[in-house]
């Protein structure tokens, strides 16, 4: 079984990264499986937003006109699991200018937020080293949304559990790919073994880089913030362009020393009050 | 154009509702109420540590209430029971405030009815020994998440926490014990609200001006405001009003009141560093 990502990086929680987690299946450990988005091949049909919405059977979040490109859908929500972006980056003088289009998704990070907070159980790496919400688990506490890097995390209102993707979950299980890779006419998004998506980025990179200056990999990189994503981006512009932070990481990556603070200041309380009841009179 | 994407969040603000501060409020003061209960027990001040106490197991009714009310299944509260997660600060503070609003009922329980008092004194004694944990945790829990306000206070947050708390539990013994009795209440009231006034002042510089922003400004610069105008009056009526019962409790409410905008204060600021990408992006910068 390959292992998809590489020794936890210095302070992060040794037990918790995709490896880790997933090697508890044993025999039924798979390949990690993800997605590389390739932003320079998307044409921003929205196939991926549909047919996300049609195979997981996701309600919309209303029809608003935001004016914001062809951006309607806005963000990633507790029913929408892609999310096609739309930058328009034009030449104030001149009627030249180029659209970025990018289809956004859940990372699948390998030290995931989302995963380590949830404090029911109800999130968790599955056999293909992605993350997944269990809904009849999911008690709606919402600790997930606040500890996701990328916003991804959103109530599904009519069921007041919280939703994401999952990166078609039961279609993996029968081998068949997700919903929106299946579904993307011009391969932008691609599904298959992380190890091998990583590869296939650097060179796709290589060759867009020679054309476009600002083209970089987001999330392709064990070491970042997150241990890398199972998602990963190829975009022409700066993360944040697109909405998504430049520089992610985990929020769990420093609790330990967070618990030791505490312990000092809760000492600290216990002896102010002991303190206080001692000094009588 | 706005920064990043049309201005739009990077993180997600909270799910929660007002019940989540007000759970930070009631919980903190239970904390330190039951530790603060213990210490006058051994100390043979048997009527502050009755206030304190029921004062304690207030602080958890109002905290068990609002944790499974705020829950968008609540009726699946008891999934919160399924798992032991070291990593997840909720999951911890599930077991932390089982273990102690379980010992501040039986202590407060067998104070106001008589039965089983020594069984009462050792719990209310477990209750006092994990006080401080129940006042503090909290913001762990709220560290422990990428809304940048929360985030970046590693050292000072828990700090204020703790002094919130301090605060909050020396003036319920002011506003429910007699000036005959409170004096280590007004102490602990004064020693808290001066600390969290310093504590304050020491989060804002270790954000730093461009993240302290979510503090200062908007709904809960304003609540800030009010909260440092409430709590400084009440230092002052607490530190004056040492022979009077009416004073005493003047200064209780203003601090009680104070504690509670704060709790607001630092719940609204988290939501304001989320909802405004500025933060996120500035933080990010830095790294």
């Amino acid at each position: 079984m390959s292992r998809a990502c590489p020794e936890p990086v210095e302070g992060f929680i040794d037990l918790t990264s995709a490896a880790a987690e997933s090697a508890t299946y044993g025999a039924e450990e798979r390949d990690r499986m993800g997605f590389f988005t390739d932003t320079t091949l998307c044409i921003g049909c929205k196939a991926c937003e549909v047919a996300c919405k049609e195979w997981n059977q996701l309600p919309s979040d209303g029809y608003e006109f935001t004016g914001e490109s062809y951006d309607n859908t806005k963000e990633l929500s507790g029913n929408t699991w892609r999310h096609v972006a739309f930058v328009e980056q034009m030449e104030p003088e001149r009627d030249t200018g180029r659209w970025l289009m990018e289809s956004d998704v859940c990372k699948h990070c390998t030290h995931a937020g989302c995963l380590d907070v949830c404090p029911t159980g109800a999130i968790i790496r599955t056999e293909f080293g992605t993350v997944v919400i269990q809904d009849d688990i999911c008690n709606g506490c919402g600790y997930c949304v606040v500890a996701c890097p990328f916003g991804v995390i959103g109530e599904k209102q009519e069921d007041h559990t919280m939703g994401k993707c999952t990166l078609c979950y039961d279609r993996l299980k029968v081998g068949e790919q997700p919903a929106c890779a299946k579904a993307c006419p011009t391969e932008s998004i691609q599904y298959g073994v992380v190890d091998e998506l990583r590869e296939r980025a650097e060179k796709r990179l290589e060759k867009v880089q020679q054309k476009f200056d600002g083209a970089q990999l987001y999330l392709n990189d064990p070491n970042d913030g997150v241990g890398g994503g199972g998602s990963l981006f190829l975009l022409l512009d700066k993360p944040q362009v697109y909405g998504l932070p430049p520089n992610p990481i985990v929020p769990t990556k420093d609790l330990p020393q967070r618990w030791r603070t505490a312990g000092i200041a809760a000492a600290a309380l216990f002896g102010a009050v002991v303190l206080c009841a001692v000094s009588r009179r | 154009m706005s920064e990043g994407y049309y201005g739009r969040p990077i993180v997600k603000p909270p799910t929660w509702t007002d019940l989540i501060p007000t759970y930070f409020f009631a919980g903190g003061l239970a904390g330190a109420a039951a530790t603060l209960a213990f210490a006058e027990r051994t100390a043979r001040n048997d009527r502050l540590a009755r206030a304190m106490i029921f004062g304690a197991a207030a602080g958890c009714a109002v905290s068990a209430f609002c944790l499974i009310a705020d829950l968008k299944k609540p009726e699946r509260f008891m999934n919160m029971l399924r798992v032991v997660k070291p990593t997840s600060p909720m999951s911890v503070g599930v077991y932390i405030f089982s273990a102690f609003s379980g010992s501040v009922f039986i202590a407060a329980g067998s104070e106001i009815t008589g039965v089983a008092r020594s069984a009462g004194r050792f719990f209310e004694a477990i209750a006092g020994l994990i006080g401080p944990v129940m006042s503090v945790y909290t913001a762990v829990l709220v560290g422990d998440t990428v809304m940048p306000a929360w985030h970046l206070p590693r050292k000072t947050l828990p700090g204020l926490f703790a002094a919130t708390s301090a605060t909050s539990a020396g003036a319920w013994g002011l506003l429910f014990a007699s000036a005959r009795d409170n004096g280590s209440a007004r102490r602990l009231a004064l020693v808290g609200g001066t600390a969290m006034v310093a504590v304050l002042q020491a989060l804002h510089h270790e954000i730093g001006p461009a993240q302290a922003q979510a503090y200062s400004k908007g709904e809960a610069g304003a609540l800030a405001r009010s909260a440092r105008l409430l709590n400084v009056s009440g230092i002052v009526c607490a530190a004056l009003g040492k022979d009077s019962n009416a004073i005493s409790r003047i200064a209780g409410a203003l601090l009680l009141a104070g504690g509670l905008t704060e709790r607001f204060a630092v719940y609204r600021a988290g939501c304001a560093s989320a909802k405004d990408p500025k933060y996120v992006l500035e933080a990010q910068k830095s790294n």
